[in-house]
């Protein structure tokens, strides 16, 4: 039978009203409303989904990976449709992706990044050098063999560089594991240093980066004993040419 | 000289090649004219002559090379002449001008490891800049009179020049090996 406004009679009984509740022709709009608008979950899982949702790595790329993570931003593969929006500083930063070799010099930048970075922070070690040390763990003087060394790791990404698609799922990967923290163990997740240190009594100096290198007084004047011995100067000509023409 | 015979033999095939080692050698001839005492070492495979100085006359003779034409400092290098050798402070210079005439010249001076004091050739090429910066930086060569000689490449606390064939690697934590 189909229903129809014109067919329903107004049948104010009790039999009648107790059918229709027993047996509504319709779903209920009351328990449809409650399913649409009401969430049964754990304080724990909102937690954890909305962190893995809003996932914002830091802008830290120190050679060719960081191409593949530029290509990851890029239209193509988009990666802010994982709520990955790429974030200047560390302090807005959840996740740094360490694309790129890593060298002893880098190295006291990148643990300061990483320390500055608010918690809870993920690390995702992005393609071989970052891993081992990759083609220049045999013989290099300066690279550092795997930046676990340095700072905790979540995800290892292999490649040389990883595809895009490879970063892709890393931070998939990433999700998951976000996903299945819990909170009540987080204060047995919380990173320690890993290396040895010693109690220094190194004094503090001044940088000898000053950011003065072209005003340096022994840029713009030559050395006495130079000026004087009567050998032409073409640097120190062309600079006073260049001065009187401007 | 091994180089110099093979080149020889190269001679016969091009007509343009014996040109370019009579051009090649008469900046050599052109230095023994005017005084300025140097070997030279020979050619390389595209017939660049190639200049040995003593450290002592290297700024007259890079002023003299000026003079000549090479106005332009393609590269400046080092390099290690094996264990216990030599350290080699080596010059690319190259003519840069409106008319067509091409040529170049490199120029080797050959220092004591245990005195690797050299001048620098910065108030004739300013281009040398950094690239004497990161010869000292790698080689422990010692420019005098470069305007701040500091490392460029390596930490400024680093100890050693890495690049020296008898350089060895201290055991710090992060390089050994990450496995």
């Amino acid at each position: 039978m189909v229903m129809k406004p014109e067919n329903i009679q107004m049948d104010f009984s009790i039999e009648e009203q107790k059918q229709r509740l027993i047996n509504p022709i319709e779903k209920s709009m009351v328990t449809q409303d409650l399913v649409n608008n009401v969430v049964l979950t754990t304080l724990n899982d909102l937690y954890n989904w909305a962190r893995m949702s809003s996932l914002w790595p830091m802008l830290y790329g120190t050679s060719c990976c960081f191409i593949e993570v530029a290509a990851m931003i890029g239209s193509r593969f988009d990666f802010d449709r994982f709520g990955l929006i790429p974030r200047s500083s560390p302090r807005q930063a959840d996740l740094i992706i360490t694309a790129g070799t890593v060298t002893m010099k880098m190295a006291p930048a990148l643990v300061r990044l990483y320390e500055q970075m608010a918690e809870p922070k993920y690390v995702i070690a992005m393609g071989a050098c970052t891993i081992t040390g990759g083609m220049f763990s045999t013989d290099s003087i300066t690279t550092v063999r795997g930046v676990d060394k340095l700072i905790p790791v979540d995800v290892y990404l292999p490649g040389c560089p990883p595809r895009p698609e490879a970063i892709m799922d890393a931070i998939i990967k990433l999700r998951k594991k976000i996903d299945a923290e819990d909170f009540s163990q987080r204060a047995n997740m919380q990173s320690t240093h890993r290396f040895h240190t010693i109690k220094h009594e190194m004094q503090a100096v001044e940088p000898i980066l000053n950011g003065k290198y072209l005003e340096l007084p022994t840029r713009i004047a030559p050395p006495k004993a130079l000026a004087e011995s009567g050998i032409p100067l073409p640097a120190l000509q062309i600079a006073q040419t260049v001065k009187q023409e401007a | 000289m091994a180089e110099t015979e093979n080149l020889g033999s190269n001679k016969a095939l091009s007509s343009d090649l014996a040109v370019q080692e009579t051009e090649g050698s008469a900046v050599s001839k052109w230095l023994n004219q005017n005084g300025f005492d140097h070997e030279l070492m020979g050619l390389d495979h595209l017939n660049v002559p190639i200049l040995k100085v003593s450290r002592d006359y290297l700024f007259p003779f890079a002023s003299a090379l000026y003079a000549y034409g090479f106005n332009y400092l393609m590269f400046q290098c080092g390099y290690d002449d094996g264990p216990g050798g030599d350290l080699v402070s080596t010059y690319h210079l190259a003519k840069l001008g409106d008319d067509d005439l091409r040529d170049e010249v490199r120029v080797k001076v050959f220092l004591p490891r245990e005195d690797p004091r050299c001048p620098s050739v910065f108030w004739i090429w300013k281009s040398v800049d950094w690239q004497e910066r990161e010869t000292y930086d790698m080689y422990g060569i010692v420019y005098e009179g470069h305007p701040n000689l500091k490392r460029i490449l390596m930490p400024e606390d680093w100890v050693g020049y890495p690049l020296r064939k008898d350089y060895i690697t201290p055991d710090f934590y992060e390089l050994q090996d990450a496995y």
